[in-house]
């Protein structure tokens, strides 16, 4: 017996692992039939997207650097999320880094492995910081963070605006001056170490939320704060304390991209729209963070490999946005279309063939009814 | 036999009256064939037949989990049966909507009130009626047709207070002349009385007595079996979601009927009582909580709980049961007054963590919200408390010993016989009994010198009630303190060494579990 | 306070110019926040909204028809939602979030192909001014009051009816119920998931038409992330007003004039850093949201999927 039911739990990560992967295949046929609507080859184009990101060595490395602050934006969000705090907040946190982290290099002048070491600090700390006011606002006044962080994007935005306007202008350029050479981050294999960082953050994070205590406890608060509390859990302190580490993970992709993408400076559009793709991330990785590195990597090919789709068979590149935004949604939905009871029944009883019903693998979830 | 709980002099009066009433010739309103209904592969409900005749109260007996709720849910289309069909006057009806059954005259008072809070009484009572063809509401008319109905069956009721400003009561007469309203002829009532004190009671048999002398026919749904024998003409039984008779009132005895409804006979267990206890475990001096709240505060509540006695707090649900398991459990701090621990020393500092420390263990009140994180596993749950320890993590939690979790998880899951395919699948998908199970189980697993047990056996089977009972009892002659928490009266009987009584938020007296003087206890549950 | 008095006209008509869009789409929110549906994808559906009456007012020249294929695109995005979310019960917030992803997408792929291919597609056209006679005239609160664009004099229009709708209509108070007690709703033959639809289509009517003001009213144009957040300012505004029609108009006005603040000072004082200033909307919406932004308020079901069999 003890087979039949771990075959049936099985069958279920099975199922919960199979729905991102139909999604993206649905997304890209949905994707292809819009392509050929537009009177062009879907093929031939997919063949170029494949083809421009990951096709040479270079490509490669050209879509990880690309793929790198999303799966900076993607693991704070899923840190935030797995503790039941909705950070919307990605794009500030990360735009701040950057912000803090170049006004720490430029403001003290500092250059060499000082310059990176500090830059880099100076990017965490102020993504910590910029996480930890909406957490504040949220202990202390109740205050929705989906709202409060969306707002703090727009402050953080328009602050990074002050820096490269007014404050680090390069010779009244709306830009920065750049990173200077000796404190950027170094590269390999064509790429910047920023990636390596990444790639072991979500290992870290990983352990952190499925191997230690403190994960445990942060799981637990993010599916049932009230029995948290009951347990004796310091909710209130965990919830700030999510705020901070989730800020912090943006912030520290913030001051990586500064300091390992050319062109090494901040200006208009830096870190806009990774926050929105991080969250999308992390909701397709089910907020695993490994799953997200593969899901950011995913999203970084689209990206690249969609600049050369347009440029090959002349397609916009907000296709790829297209195709990113029905993955979540179809994501989204076969994950509940899953769980629903009738589908469940459904897919238990075609399986099974009726067979176990005695059995107690069967037994009533009862649940009495709630007013 | 169950003690006698309701035996107020009123009803005594009004028992005789009851055999004039039998034996009168009454049509079949509704019958109900062969309904099936499945939850996944669990019948709630298998070829049920039901007859209802005109002017009746027909009692729908069993015990929790017998399938009551689900037929009556099928029968007013919140639910859609697998198979069975439904007459009414003799010809097959059709009932998919709650909508089709307010047409044909169906109207339920569900057990967990259908009320919108945050609406008046004459909002919820005329929402969602189409009687007229105006798109706008018609207050004033409305208002009159409801008056008139309060006036004719004596219910009273304030239609311009809100919901939540009412008390339990009178929120249940609104529920009532919400069906009124709708022109029902036949009135169900989910088990109305669990939530009344004695003399509410009294006041809902008058009026279901002036609803069947209109001739309106009522379902009434309870397990009580001296409200049944009082009220009913008629009883159908079911017993694990199969019905096993129906028998007129006057040609059967409370005996038979707990036969019927248990499946065997029915036999009073009892626990020894400890009347020379250790001693003191826990002592609350004049606390008090939100004083000025009636029915979510504590108004200078003093107690004692000694080593290895079961005190049992008695009371009608919603009289200051949750804040005074708030206060023993450290979720809230009391606004004055003192609670000395199990060290002998007062607590200054309220917080889960230090009543835990303190070797305080709890069983909550709602399972699934406080006691459990459903989507956590069973395992998981089960060590929710001690990730951090020695025993399940190395390095003060920095690195989880995953296989001592899941040997421990596998242990208590044979020690405790929790019932589940592998302790790797998720709590919530584990039956109300199990999910209790589980959580005995993480509590006890610590040794607690006292327990704190809120409504333990609230909506379990009478298998999985047995076992937490014998847990408890067996917890107590180990040496344990439990403060036993619940507005099931039989079951304070049944556990408690002691029992003290709440009603309002104070306690009303303190009664010796032996031979317990149940009149006077009901008196005080009810305030007196 | 020179300064005030001076620039107080510019303000003034600012703060109607941008309330208004927050307007439309928190009462759209409201419908669907009555309702029990939290959706956080005003800020996508917006978008969509926006892009759609500038190309179709921009194709066919009538600006009103470009409002209607906006309300009806708002509809069909708001659809995906109400699907995923009343049929599914998906989590309203991620599906929220998903719109917030797709829909400005599908906006940006439109504006690539209508834009991208004919360039001078770049500008439509603005809706007309209507003053209205004497009213008009008034000093200070004349001009910005009563010389507004049609679409503004709706909006406020709306209010009270809204106001009026869920105060005294049958429907009105089946919406709340809903919103309340789905099972209560549903046990007096009230259809949940029906009016859970009904919420969405009005949603998406209103917040499509509150993106369309910034197209067809605000700018002439229409550029990738127009929107600026507004969307979520409205989900703010709801909380603000207490969910009420009224309370909702109140808050979009003082969020408007927090706006009108920020272009006057903008025009003012153009040599310093003006991106300071932009930040008010913003930081005002954190302010308002810290003094009277109390969670305790609001339906009671709000944001709980609803399983019609739930046991």
């Amino acid at each position: 017996m003890a087979r039949k039911l771990d075959a049936q739990e099985s069958r279920e990560r099975t199922l919960m692992i199979l729905t991102p992967v139909v999604s993206v295949l649905l997304a890209l046929i949905i994707g292809a039939v819009i392509i050929a609507a537009l009177g062009k080859s879907p093929l031939q184009g997919y063949a170029a997207m494949l083809q421009g990101s990951l096709g040479t060595p270079a490509k490669l490395a050209k879509t990880l650097e690309r793929a790198c602050p999303l799966i900076f934006t993607g693991l704070c969000a899923v840190f935030a999320y797995k503790c039941g705090v909705f950070n919307l907040g990605g794009e500030g946190q990360f735009i701040m880094g950057g912000c803090v982290c170049a006004s720490t290099i430029f403001g003290l002048h500092l250059s060499g492995p000082a310059g990176l070491v500090l830059g880099l600090v100076a990017g965490i700390v102020a993504g910590g910081v910029w996480g930890l006011l909406p957490g504040v606002l949220k202990i202390t006044r109740g205050l929705n963070e989906m709202i409060t962080t969306i707002m703090f994007n727009y402050i953080a935005m328009y602050f990074m605006e002050f820096v490269f306007k007014n404050l680090y202008s390069d010779n009244g350029l709306p830009k920065t001056v750049a990173v200077p050479d000796s404190s950027r981050l170094p590269g390999v294999l064509g790429t910047h170490v920023g990636v390596v960082l990444a790639i072991l953050l979500a290992i870290f994070l990983w352990y952190l939320i499925f191997r230690t205590s403190f994960g445990f406890k942060i799981r637990a608060v993010g599916m049932n704060p009230v029995a948290s509390k009951v347990s004796g859990f310091p909710v209130r302190r965990l919830v700030l304390l999510t705020f901070i580490m989730s800020g912090a993970i943006a912030g520290m992709g913030g001051a990586v991209e500064l300091m390992g993408k050319t062109p090494y400076r901040l200006a208009d559009g830096f870190g806009s729209g990774f926050g929105f793709d991080g969250v999308a991330i992390a909701l397709i990785a089910q907020l695993n963070p490994i799953a997200a590195l593969f899901v950011a990597i995913l999203f970084g090919v689209l990206s690249t490999g969609g600049t050369m789709m347009q440029s090959v068979i002349g397609v916009p590149t907000a296709i790829v946005d297209i195709i990113r935004g029905l993955i979540i949604i179809f994501a989204i939905a076969g994950m509940a279309f899953i769980k629903l009871p009738q589908i469940k029944s459904f897919i238990e009883s075609r399986l099974t063939g009726g067979a176990g019903k005695g059995a107690p693998a069967d037994t009533p979830k009862k649940t009495e009814v709630e007013a | 036999m169950r003690p006698g709980r309701t035996c107020l002099e009123p009803r005594e009066v009004m028992e005789t009256q009851h055999d004039e009433r039998g034996g009168q010739d009454m049509g079949e309103l509704l019958r109900m064939e062969g309904v099936d209904k499945r939850f996944g592969s669990f019948y709630a409900n298998r070829g049920v037949n039901l007859s209802i005749r005109e002017g009746e109260v027909h009692t729908l007996l069993g015990e929790n989990g017998a399938g009551k709720s689900t037929l009556m849910n099928c029968l007013i289309g919140l639910y859609t049966p697998e198979a069975g069909k439904i007459y009414m006057h003799g010809e097959e009806v059709r009932i998919n909507t709650p909508r089709d059954a307010v047409d044909r005259g169906i109207g339920m008072v569900h057990q967990h009130f259908m009320l919108v809070d945050a609406m008046t009484g004459l909002e919820n009572i005329i929402l969602g009626d189409k009687r007229h063809a105006s798109p706008l509401l018609q207050r004033g008319d409305d208002r009159k047709t409801v008056e008139e109905l309060m006036e004719r069956y004596g219910l009273e009721v304030d239609l311009d207070a809100r919901i939540s400003d009412m008390s339990i009561g009178m929120q249940q007469r609104v529920e009532i002349l919400k069906v009124l309203f709708r022109g029902a002829d036949l009135l169900i009532l989910d088990e109305p009385t669990a939530v009344l004190t004695d003399l509410e009671v009294q006041g809902l048999f008058d009026i279901m007595r002036s609803l069947t002398d209109e001739g309106k026919s009522i379902v009434f749904i309870s397990h009580k079996m001296r409200e049944v024998m009082f009220i009913s003409d008629r009883v159908t039984v079911l017993r694990r979601g199969e019905c096993v008779d129906t028998l007129d009132i006057a040609n059967t005895t409370e005996q038979e009927l707990a036969d019927l409804m248990i499946g065997q006979k029915f036999t009073e267990s009892s626990y020894r009582k400890v009347e020379a206890p250790g001693e003191v475990r826990l002592c609350l001096k004049n606390v008090c909580y939100r004083p000025q709240m009636k029915h979510g505060g504590l108004r200078d509540v003093s107690l004692t709980l000694h080593k290895g006695e079961i005190l049992g707090v008695a009371g009608i649900d919603g009289n200051g049961q949750t804040p005074l398991a708030e206060v023993v459990t450290g979720l809230v701090s009391p606004e004055s007054g003192e609670v000395i621990g199990p060290d002998g020393s007062s607590i200054a500092l309220f917080s889960p963590q230090a009543f835990i420390d303190a070797g305080i263990g709890n069983i909550p009140e709602d399972r699934n919200k406080m006691g459990l994180v459903g989507d956590m596993t069973v395992a998981e749950n089960l060590v929710l408390k001690q990730t951090g320890s020695e025993r399940f993590s190395a390095g003060r939690g920095a690195w989880l010993k995953m296989d001592a979790i899941q040997r421990f998880a596998d242990e208590l899951r044979e020690e405790n016989d929790i019932r589940c395919t592998s302790v790797n699948q998720t709590a919530r998908s584990l039956s109300g009994g199990n999910q209790q199970k589980v959580i005995l189980a993480r509590e006890l697993d610590s040794h607690p010198q006292l327990l704190v047990a809120v409504y333990p056996t609230r909506g379990l089977d009478i298998g999985a009630t047995g076992f937490v009972h014998d847990q408890i009892v067996a917890q107590r002659d180990a040496g344990c303190s439990v403060l036993l928490i619940s507005a099931d009266f039989d079951e304070v009987l049944k556990l408690s060494d002691r029992i003290v009584v709440l009603f309002e938020g104070q306690i009303m007296g303190t009664y010796p579990g032996a031979n317990p003087p149940i009149k006077e206890i009901s008196l005080a549950m009810a305030g007196k | 306070m020179d300064f005030f008095m001076a620039s107080l006209p510019t303000i003034l008509s600012a703060t109607t110019l941008s309330a208004v869009p927050i307007l439309l789409a928190a009462l759209g929110e409201l419908f669907s926040e009555r309702a029990g549906l939290v959706n956080i994808g005003l800020e996508g559906i917006m978008a969509v909204g926006a892009f759609v009456a500038f190309a179709v007012g921009k194709m066919t020249g009538n600006l009103w028809l470009g409002l209607v294929a906006a309300m009806a695109a708002g509809v069909l995005v708001n659809m995906i939602y109400g699907l995923c979310t009343v049929t599914l019960c998906c989590d309203q917030v991620v599906c929220g979030m998903a719109i917030n992803i797709l829909a400005p997408a599908l906006a940006l792929f439109g504006y690539n192909l209508f834009v991208g291919s004919n360039s001078a597609n770049a500008t439509g056209s603005l809706m007309p001014h209507i003053q209205i006679p004497l009213l008009s005239q008034i000093p200070l609160l004349g001009d910005p009051v009563f010389g507004q664009q049609l679409l503004a004099y709706l909006a406020f229009i709306l209010v009270p009816l809204i106001g009026y709708f869920f105060r005294n209509f049958r429907g009105g108070l089946s919406f709340r119920s809903v919103g309340e007690n789905p099972q209560a709703a549903e046990t007096l033959g009230i259809n949940v998931v029906r009016i859970k639809y009904a919420a969405c289509v009005a949603c998406g009517v209103l917040a499509g038409a509150g993106g369309a003001f910034l197209s067809i009213c605000t700018t002439p144009i229409y550029i990738d992330g127009i929107v600026m957040g507004r969307g979520f300012i409205a989900l703010a505004t709801v909380i603000f007003g207490r969910w009420s029609a009224l309370g909702i108009m109140a808050a979009s006005l003082l969020f408007g004039f927090f706006d009108g603040l920020n272009v006057a000072l903008q025009a003012q004082f153009n040599a310093s850093p003006v991106m300071f200033f932009k930040m008010i909307p913003y930081a005002f919406t954190i302010v308002a949201l810290v003094f009277f932004g109390s969670r305790r308020a609001g339906p009671k079901a709000n944001g709980q999927p609803y399983y019609r069999e739930s046991r």
